[in-house]
């Protein structure tokens, strides 16, 4: 059954379509990657999905329910939540209390918010540093608080805005633990936005792929990968020959510079 | 049930500021029977005024970020709330205090949805020119007195007065702002922990994350600002009854729209204690340098120029304030 579906999404700012007739579905209980080149279109995609702001034309459909024109707030009521990319904290909060502001949406009851962010900080794994401020956190924590935070709201669809970026390797396993954990132990159907290919390829089920704000393949994870078009737009139109050339020859693949 | 045990939990803060805290209230509570100047009184009183008015400004302003220098208004509005309804139809002060809360609360839902459609600075200044437009209409209403105010004759009445609130002796004056200043703090404690407290907390974070997290941001902030009015119409209506003479020019100027911003920003916007640091340090210091540099030296306005220096220090060196400072002694010291 789907619980997103995207019917011929179009946003533009002024001239420039930041998405062009994007159509794609997520079914319950999926785990989807967002993939594509820098400017390709793919927050905006989020920002459309989930309320920021209205798209330019097209459909979206959530849990059966037309929510085009509905704004943020009001999606995260019916149950879409999401992490933002550059996740800018002033300092105010603490982990806990900023967890906590996303389990007020449940509850106007102080300590029963409190019980509910514990408990997330809990499975989390980020217990021991919630009286600290985001501010003073290390970026792998930090992005965790945010995933702590959108889950406080209880979503039934999560979107991850490239919570990978920026963490050297072992951080990235964990998180993609967390991310695991997330789909599969607590049911949460999970889309996220990707650079680092280990972890879109490693825990996607499928994968979508904007260039230009037009999509431009979907697929399984190593079906997409071997895609010419998708090769293309991530190194240009050389690398498709060259690793044409190699495969039909040697078997050998050529690492070719951009510049030669 | 858990509101009250909310209002009434300290135990969040660290045991030597509750020390603090209640050797304060101690003192408050017992200053009257020390000997003292009916100058020390007449500033005690204003202090506790200010505080008042710096526990309203900063739900919107210090939780919320939102910088509100319009608040004079709602003095006005309580003020003259309270001196018509008492000159005119006889109506006591705890009938006309709510009666003028309830107009600055409708007055500011009226200006505060288009207001809080601008942001930052924009808001800053669309507050003052709001303030300065009720201004200008209270000083051509001849119903209320146009320029030259309203003033209540105190010996019209039998004092003490306890329903129209029109004491002799300032001492009764400084109990009852006492009283309104403790169920002023209980709230303020309840408010910092609530649901809207949270939500303007992380609105002022950030606001785009505050909307993903399902905070109707516009509704939350139009919400507090009401809360802030009330606040300082009440004092406003209580001034009424103390000063017993009220125009346009002393209730609703900018300077005090700018004074009641500075006793939060001074003490430390967005934390629970600010304000009264703020009025603590800021009254006695006016006082003092009005009647000595002002009218003895002929200084006049050097108030004024203290609060330019003031507004400019805070923003430059720390924006948290007096209580700001002492935050981060104490971050440093645990880590």
């Amino acid at each position: 059954m789907a619980l997103l579906e995207v019917h011929n999404l179009v946003k533009a700012f002024g001239g420039l379509k930041a998405n062009d007739d994007v159509s794609f579905t997520v079914d319950q209980g999926e785990l989807l990657g967002l993939i594509g080149p820098n400017g390709a279109g793919k927050t905006t995609l989020f920002n459309c999905i989930a309320g920021m702001f209205p798209p330019t034309s097209g459909r979206i459909v959530f849990a059966g329910e037309d929510v085009t024109a509905l704004g943020a707030p009001e999606m995260a009521r019916r149950g879409l939540a999401r992490t933002f990319q550059v996740y800018v904290a002033a300092g105010d909060l603490n982990v806990l209390e900023n967890v906590m502001v996303g389990c007020f949406m449940h509850t106007r009851s102080q300590s029963k918010a409190r019980a509910l962010a514990e408990g997330i900080l809990d499975d989390i794994g980020l217990r021991d540093l919630k009286l600290n401020l985001v501010s003073e956190l290390p970026v792998a924590a930090q992005k965790r608080v945010t995933m702590a935070t959108a889950l406080a709201t209880s979503p039934r669809l999560l979107l991850l805005d490239e919570v990978a970026a920026g963490l050297n390797p072992s951080e990235i396993e964990d998180i993609m633990a967390g991310i695991r954990h997330i789909h599969a132990d607590l049911g949460i159907t999970v889309m996220l936005i990707e650079h680092v290919m280990e972890l879109v390829m490693n825990v996607s089920q499928r994968v979508i792929v904007l260039d230009y704000g037009k999509k431009i393949a979907e697929g399984p994870p190593r079906d997409v990968a071997r895609n010419p078009v998708v090769i293309k737009a991530y190194l240009g139109e050389r690398y498709v020959r060259e690793r044409k050339v190699s495969s039909d020859g040697d078997r050998h693949e050529h690492h070719g510079r951009a510049d030669s | 049930m858990e509101a009250i045990r909310n209002a009434l939990d300290f135990s969040d803060f660290p045991r030597i500021d509750r020390m603090v805290a209640l050797a304060v209230v101690l003192l408050l509570v017992t200053f009257p029977l020390f000997p003292h100047s009916a100058f020390a009184m007449a500033t005690m009183i204003q202090f506790l005024m200010f505080s008042l008015y710096g526990m309203g400004w900063n739900t919107i302003g210090g939780y919320g970020g939102q910088v509100d220098l319009g608040k004079a208004q709602y003095v006005g509005i309580g003020a003259y709330t309270t001196t018509v309804c008492l000159l005119r139809w006889d109506i006591p002060f705890w009938v006309s205090m709510p009666l003028g809360a309830c107009l600055s609360i409708g007055w500011s839902f009226i200006i505060g949805y288009p207001l809080f459609q601008l942001k930052g600075h924009y808001f800053a200044i669309a507050t003052i020119a709001t303030s300065l437009v009720l201004k200008d209409i209270f000083e051509v209403w001849k119903f209320v007195g146009a320029a030259r105010g309203l003033g209540i004759l105190p010996f019209k009445y039998q004092t003490p007065d306890f329903l129209r609130l029109i004491f002799k002796e300032d001492v009764y004056y400084y109990y009852t702002i006492f009283g309104l200043f403790i169920i002023g703090l209980l709230y303020m404690n309840w408010f910092r922990k609530s649901r809207l407290g949270f939500q303007l907390r992380s609105i002022k974070d950030n606001e785009e994350v505050a909307r993903s997290l399902g905070i109707n941001v516009h509704w939350a902030k139009i919400k507090t600002y009401a809360i802030a009015t009330a606040f300082v119409s009440v004092v406003g209506s209580f001034h009424a009854v103390y000063v017993k003479n009220i125009e346009p020019e002393d209730t609703m100027s900018l300077d005090i729209s700018i004074l009641i911003a500075l006793m939060a920003m001074l003490g430390g916007a967005g934390s629970l204690w600010g304000p009264i640091i703020g009025a603590g340090v800021l009254i006695p210091l006016k006082s003092y340098l009005k009647e000595w540099l002002g009218a003895a030296a002929g200084l006049v306005g050097i108030d004024l120029i203290l609060y330019g220096l003031i507004i400019m220090i805070i923003s430059a060196f720390e924006p948290r304030g007096l209580w700001g400072i002492v935050e981060k002694i104490r971050r440093r010291k645990r880590i």
